[in-house]
């Protein structure tokens, strides 16, 4: 290759590389702060200060779901599996609210197992099919509605 | 000289680029409308409904694609800036350039179609998770191509700076893909992968003929571009003066 | 909720988006072209 040809191109493939290692050292001094929501268990692990705004996600536990008998305040249980933190919600659920399937709520801790929640987010995982396939998998078992979760 | 090299040497003749991609735009287009409007049926109306999300989940025809679309345009605008930046050749730098603004287009129609699923499934119309934040982050980096190329004066010296900027934002396009992966974020995972696709195939056909239709719609709109760029800098040359005295094209 | 308006935003978002994004290459050669004409025939530069 012509020396000028090599020069450039050197030239750029340095450029390339530092910028990507200065960014992959920003990414990841940066991860916990771009966590988008913190799991039940990291509440317990991280002791999260009470009376500050962050978003749990994880699973609603099915069977837990209890509605108040007038007015739309919803009270649920949300899990990852390990950890459970009870949630308290006045207002509107999302359509793919289920119980079972992935949510992610913003508000704030009021004691250690109660989650005060101001918005309530639906989380879905990857997966599309036909209602008739997904009910054919779910009498054999197999579908495995918590099949996504606190880490996507 | 081997044909592939011929090729690619006739590609660096203006003339010669000019008449080819002329005789190519119109079966481009041909293809992309064939395509799109098989997906488009196959997605709207013969695709099942989603288990979960019901009908909504008939945006994913033309998120996904875009969204496809948006991170491939811009990998292939950086390779063609590389290509114009290291070897200087002119029709890889109006490739390049020509590429900024359908790219900024797929961006676009990602970005809103993804919000317009958002609110009916997630709830939302939008929210800072690290995919959103990553793809939006695209789009401002394809104006800020399209941005600076156009603050030069000299088409060749403003290809190269558009271009070195282009290849610096390369960085953007894993942290979009894996940035459902690295970090929680309410955006769903991959649903297509190296370990296949969970996507029933009533749902996945017309998806993947959708993203086959939008990439024609790229090349033929990439070589519209890509002409107009090619004779507006060689205004004063002989080449273009003799196509348009002849009136024809 | 209804998913049908949501449906019909996102694919009208992106007929609009992509069906100009087809045609400003179209007017902008017809224009370009045009002018050059014109600065040959002035000029016959």
């Amino acid at each position: 290759m012509h020396p000028t040809r090599k020069r450039r191109m050197i030239g750029l493939l340095v450029i390339l590389i530092g910028v990507g290692l200065a960014s992959a050292v920003t990414i990841y001094s940066l991860r916990q702060n771009m966590l988008f929501f913190v799991s039940p268990s990291d509440i317990g692990e991280q002791d999260l200060p009470m009376g500050r705004e962050f978003r749990l996600g994880g699973l609603v536990e099915p069977g837990s779901v209890r509605r108040a008998a007038n007015g739309l305040a919803v009270r649920f249980t949300v899990t990852d599996g390990v950890a459970a933190v009870t949630v308290d919600y006045d207002g509107i659920l999302p359509d793919l609210f289920r119980e079972g399937q992935g949510v992610i709520a913003r508000g704030q801790l009021q004691t250690r197992e109660l989650f005060v929640a101001r918005e309530v987010l639906a989380k879905h995982d990857e997966n599309y099919m036909p209602p008739e396939v997904a009910e054919a998998l779910e009498e054999k078992g197999m579908h495995n509605k918590s099949g996504q979760g606190a880490d996507g | 000289m081997n044909p592939i090299m011929k090729f690619i040497h006739l590609m660096g003749s203006p003339p010669w680029f000019y008449q080819f991609s002329g005789r190519l735009i119109p079966w481009l287009w041909g293809l992309f409308v064939v395509l799109a409007a098989c997906g488009l049926y196959l997605g709207l109306v013969k695709a099942p409904p989603d288990y979960l999300q019901g009908e909504s989940a008939r945006i994913m025809y033309i998120h996904v694609p875009s969204a496809w679309m948006s991170m491939m345009i811009y990998a292939l605008m950086a390779v063609m800036g590389f290509v114009g930046l290291v070897w200087h050749v002119r029709i890889a730098e109006i490739l390049a350039i020509s590429s900024a603004p359908i790219g900024a287009l797929f961006t676009a129609v990602a970005l809103a179609s993804g919000s317009l699923w958002g609110r009916p499934t997630w709830g939302t119309y939008w929210v800072w998770d690290a995919r959103l934040t990553s793809e939006l982050v695209l789009l401002f980096l394809y104006l800020g191509v399209i941005g600076l190329y156009s603050a030069f004066d000299e088409p060749r010296k403003a290809a190269r700076a558009a271009s070195l900027l282009a290849l610096v934002g390369l960085v953007n396009l894993p942290i979009i893909h894996y940035s459902v992966t690295w970090w929680n974020t309410l955006h769903q995972g991959s649903s297509i992968g190296a370990s296949g696709s969970s996507i029933h195939p009533s749902m996945l056909w017309p998806l993947l003929i959708m993203a086959l239709a939008t990439k024609f719609y790229y090349a033929a709109n990439l070589l519209s571009r890509a002409r107009i760029r090619l004779i507006e800098q060689d205004q004063r040359k002989n080449w273009v003066r003799e196509l348009l005295q002849e009136g024809t094209a | 909720m209804s998913h049908t308006p949501f449906i019909l935003a996102a694919y009208g978002v992106a007929t609009l988006l992509l069906l100009w994004g087809a045609l400003a290459p179209v007017l902008r050669a017809r224009k370009l072209k045009s002018e050059i004409r014109a600065r040959l025939e002035r000029t016959g530069d």
